[in-house]
């Protein structure tokens, strides 16, 4: 049947919005989960939401999330029109997250691309059996609805609907038998409808079975029997046909001219009015202002990417034509020199705004911890609140995606492990209810995401201990800063857990975290009070994909340096230089010692330039961790494309990843982060 | 819809099948299944070198705006190295979405060898130890060594490369 | 060519909808989300046709067509209705609804009806 429709770009669709309207259903149902009621708006919320998955699911032909939908869809049209008082709301929370959970689970088989197996069965007969529980706190209303007597077939009962006419005047008496299509549904509806845009070219019209608007149990009456119609009209039979077989459902139509003048099946009188007035008015509920124009669209990320890549393309080009070599050959280039700075503007601009369309607020990925700080306060009995702020600030599309994982890891942490039980807080005096802090913020070039929790803290000498029996930590204990100490926690193969709880634990730790903070370009930091809890800080950047840098030349080699990490850059006098017994070389600036790498060498390439006077002496810093990078020279700043190094070369220590040059000519962004963490 | 694509596809493979691109490397010749290589960039580009590579894996290159490693050959086979000159040439191979650069001393041309004509190399336990061939093909009376891309390409080397401590001190 | 206005919240049915018109030589010249946007684009496009949801935030799809049907008596309108809702359909008749469809419904169906009107 669906033969006809591209399901591709419709299963993308498909998935974006039912996706989203999961997520809006989970946070509409935690917030009023706390507030234990729902509200008339609510439920309307939560019926329309499911309706709507239930619709476009049933397009899609995922009968199992679409049943899902439709039990709750059920279970809410009930609640709305009866409005049953006595509502569990913890077990109707449940059941709709359960249905949420569902649904989420499908949807992402959907986008790995493997079967709809999930079994809804159980999930709907537990809705089904909830739906008769507050059923049979209000029965009466049900009863209405179920009870309506089914109509024996054969059995002849014709309503009138306009009494005022009689047979004479020159009209026509017919009869018809209207059959519809097979596929057709609400068959008492698609009756209705005929029956109302007769009324307009007939005098007199009765029909069977006559209570299709009351009983949607005619439906099936009219699919077996056909429907049946009397009326009279001055319109001839050809004109009628026309008239019914215009209806795309009428499959097959009876149409009979009625000779004989005596009442057919004895018609009763009209004692009820079917086709009401239709000069309904026009609810007035339009109060809300009338601006609603649409003034969003979605679109496909990845046709974002292509643009960032354009831009990318074009910063690259630019640079091709501003450094063209053919330039050095010209006269006067005054004027090329003012088009070449407008031009660079506009693209400044250009690739501004598209950075800033692929920006997205952190709320999403931030109201989804909501849920687990709720299931696992419930699960470990706890009491704990989760405070969000600063969930409007924004980061590149691509990074978001990285973040949603660690932060699910750290919160749990944090609730699991951080937040003590409730025996050991009152024994300690602390407020009975814990706080999980989840907050973000904008600091220079990157965002701060951090996650703070009033719990135990971390034990310092445990760590310690266990990353020293590990070889994770060589230096001595004296030399190690806390926050290096708990930084050893970050790393694979480190876990104290000796319980693995249900949440937590399961072999993948904190270096799961690490690692995906660091496939940003990001970093994680720890700091921890004895007592008083936990923070943990991840530090991401604004965006991937262009970065200022600057670029150093070593021999024939250009690097790129991201100038957010540049502190400043000097020429070094002779001597400046000094050598510790390990061969370690370091330099003294204001009174400050740093140690010196010099890239020739970290990088083994060949130059002339070895004397720390000839070339030039750059200071980048990472974390308040500092460090001299050695170069020929400096050959200026300019935008580049960040790409990453192939796959194929793995992870290389110091190098974040490459770019194109104005040249056309690949070179190698360097990560100061990489450079600077001590072996 | 998808049926039709489908059958295009097999088409497509069942005109490269049994096709060879061969190249010279040192004094023997070289065969890899025609349905790996994209492209053959003639003439060695500017290289940018990577460290901590292994010595074989040259640097990336710039493909029309897609950075690609490349591969000395000779290097890989643990032949000495050559210079490259004009005849020099860069073999593109695509294989599971990872694109490679293959430099060889000369590409001679596309054969097609059919599967009765291509014999197993000899057994492992012969003491013959070959990691790169998948087979010997006949074509007419030259014998072309058939390689094995995904082993070329496999990393190992690169993983155990990885491991050792970053700089001597 | 028909020009037709598509009213759903689902951007998922409005997407459908519009696929299935655009094969079938319908040009859909506006979308609308609810029942409120929905009667402000009649009023701006006038278009053959209206196919119109049932179920929508702010003002529902039988609302949406007693508004349209005051503008315009003449106003085509086809209901997108899922079984369940042979009340709200019917209403949606009384108000001057010219036809509905039911979820899920076939790119084929979608056609006839629009065409019959």
């Amino acid at each position: 049947m669906y033969k006809g429709f591209s399901k591709e770009p419709m299963l993308e669709m498909f998935i974006f919005e039912s996706l989203q309207l999961a997520e809006q259903l989970e946070q509409t149902i935690l917030a009023n989960e706390k507030a234990r009621c729902l509200e008339q708006n609510v439920i309307n919320e939560i019926f329309r939401i499911m309706h709507t998955i239930k619709g476009s699911a049933a397009m899609m032909m995922f009968d199992g999330i679409a049943s899902v939908a439709h039990s709750i869809e059920d279970l809410f049209y009930y609640i709305r029109e009866s409005c049953p008082e006595n509502l569990e709301y913890s077990t109707i929370c449940d059941l709709v997250l359960g249905s949420i959970d569902y649904i989420k689970r499908e949807i992402a088989k959907l986008e790995q691309d493997c079967d709809l197996d999930g079994d809804p069965k159980a999930l709907i007969a537990a809705v089904g059996e909830y739906l008769s529980v507050i059923r049979g706190n209000s029965g009466e209303n049900t009863a209405k609805i179920d009870d309506v007597p089914l109509l024996a077939a054969g059995e002849k009962k014709f309503y009138i609907a306009t009494s005022k006419s009689s047979v004479e005047t020159g009209n026509i008496r017919y009869r018809a038998l209207v059959f519809f299509s097979s596929d057709c549904e609400m068959e008492n509806i698609r009756a209705f409808n005929i029956v109302h845009q007769l009324k307009d070219q007939v005098e007199e019209i009765d029909y069977l079975p006559a209570d299709i608007i009351e009983n949607n149990a005619t439906a099936d009456f009219i699919r077996e029997n056909g429907f049946d119609i009397l009326f009279t009209s001055r319109l001839v039979p050809e004109r009628l046909k026309e008239f019914f077989l215009k209806d795309p459902f009428v499959d097959h139509l009876d149409l009979r001219v009625i000779e004989d003048e005596g009442p057919v099946d004895e018609p009763l009188k009209a004692r009820k009015q079917i086709i009401a007035a239709d000069t309904e008015e026009a609810p007035e509920q339009g109060r809300q202002p009338v601006n609603c124009r649409q003034s969003m669209i979605s679109v496909n990320v990845g046709k974002l990417d292509q643009l960032m890549d354009m831009v990318g393309e074009l910063v690259i080009s630019e640079a091709m034509v501003t450094f063209n070599p053919d330039l050095a050959t010209a006269v006067s280039l005054d004027n090329f020199h003012k088009a070449v700075r407008q031009h660079r503007k506009i693209i400044n601009e250009l690739q501004d705004i598209v950075m800033s369309i692929r920006m997205v607020p952190l709320s999403m990925t931030f109201m989804k911890m909501n849920r687990i700080v709720r299931d696992m306060s419930k699960k470990l009995n706890k009491d704990v609140i989760l405070e969000i702020s600063g969930e409007d600030t924004e980061v590149d599309k691509n990074i978001i995606e990285h973040l949603s994982d660690p932060l699910m890891h750290l919160i749990r942490n944090a609730t699991d492990h951080g937040i003590e039980s409730r025996e050991e807080r009152k024994r300690l005096g602390k407020p009975p209810v814990a706080r999980v802090q989840l907050e973000a913020k904008n600091e220079g070039g990157d965002v701060y995401i951090v996650v703070r929790d009033d719990g135990a803290g971390l034990n310092k000498e445990k760590i310690l201990v266990k990353a020293q029996a590990q070889g994770l930590i060589q230096k001595p204990e004296s030399e190690l800063s806390d926050r290096e100490i708990y930084s050893a926690i970050l790393l694979p193969g480190f876990s104290t857990t000796e319980v693995i709880s249900q949440f937590s634990g399961r072999g993948v730790g904190m270096d799961v975290v690490a690692k995906n903070i660091e496939a940003v370009r990001g970093t994680v930091l720890i700091d921890s009070s004895p007592g008083l809890g936990t923070t943990v800080s991840l530090k991401i950047p604004l965006t991937l994909a262009i970065i200022s840098g600057m670029q150093v030349k070593v021999g024939n080699a250009v690097y790129i340096i991201p100038i957010t990490s540049i502190k400043e850059s000097f020429k070094a006098r002779p001597g400046d230089i000094f050598v510790d017994p390990d061969n370690n070389e370091m330099i003294m600036v204001r009174g400050r010692c740093y140690p010196v790498v010099r890239l020739h060498r970290r990088y083994q390439v060949k130059t002339d330039i070895t004397e720390i006077a000839d070339g030039i002496i750059v200071i980048v810093e990472n974390d308040s961790r500092f460090l001299c990078l050695f170069a020929d020279a400096l050959l200026g700043e300019q935008q580049v494309v960040v790409k990453a190094l192939p796959k194929f070369m793995g992870k290389i220590e110091g190098i974040s990843g490459c770019t194109l040059l104005g040249n056309g000519k690949a070179c190698l962004i360097l990560d100061v982060a990489g450079l600077i963490k001590p072996d | 819809m998808s049926e039709i694509v489908g059958e295009v596809g097999r088409q497509e493979e069942d005109t490269q099948k049994g096709k060879f691109l061969t190249f010279l490397v040192g004094k023997e010749e070289y065969g890899i299944e025609i349905k790996y290589v994209t492209e053959i960039i003639g003439g060695i580009q500017a290289i940018t070198e990577v460290p901590e590579v292994p010595e074989y894996v040259k640097g990336i290159i710039n493909l029309r705006g897609k950075i690609i490693p490349v591969m000395d050959v000779n290097l890989r086979f643990r032949k000495d190295a050559r210079d490259y000159d004009d005849r020099t040439c860069i073999i593109v191979i695509d294989i599971d979405d990872l694109s490679v650069g293959l430099i060889v001393d000369n590409v001679a041309e596309v054969v097609s060898i059919a599967d009765e004509e291509i014999v197993p190399p000899p057994d492992a336990r012969a003491g013959f130890q070959n990691r790169y061939i998948k087979g010997i093909g006949k074509a007419g009376n030259a014998v072309k060594l058939l390689l094995d891309c995904q082993r070329l390409l496999s990393n190992e080397h690169l993983e155990s490369l990885h491991q050792f401590p970053d700089q001597p001190k | 060519m028909k020009r037709v206005l598509v009213v759903d919240d689902a951007l998922f049915m409005r997407h459908m909808i519009k696929m299935i018109l655009d094969n079938n030589r319908f040009q859909v010249v506006g979308e609308a989300e609810n029942g409120l946007e929905a009667a402000q684009k009649y009023n701006e496009l006038r278009p053959d046709l209206v196919t119109m949801d049932i179920t929508m935030p702010e003002v529902d799809g039988i609302g949406a067509v007693k508004l349209i049907k005051k503008m315009d008596p003449q106003a085509k309108i086809v209901m997108i209705s899922a079984m369940g809702q042979e009340r709200f359909v019917k209403d949606a008749i009384l108000a001057g609804a010219s036809g509905f469809l039911v979820k899920p419904f076939s790119e084929e169906k979608v056609v006839q009806v629009l065409n019959a009107l």
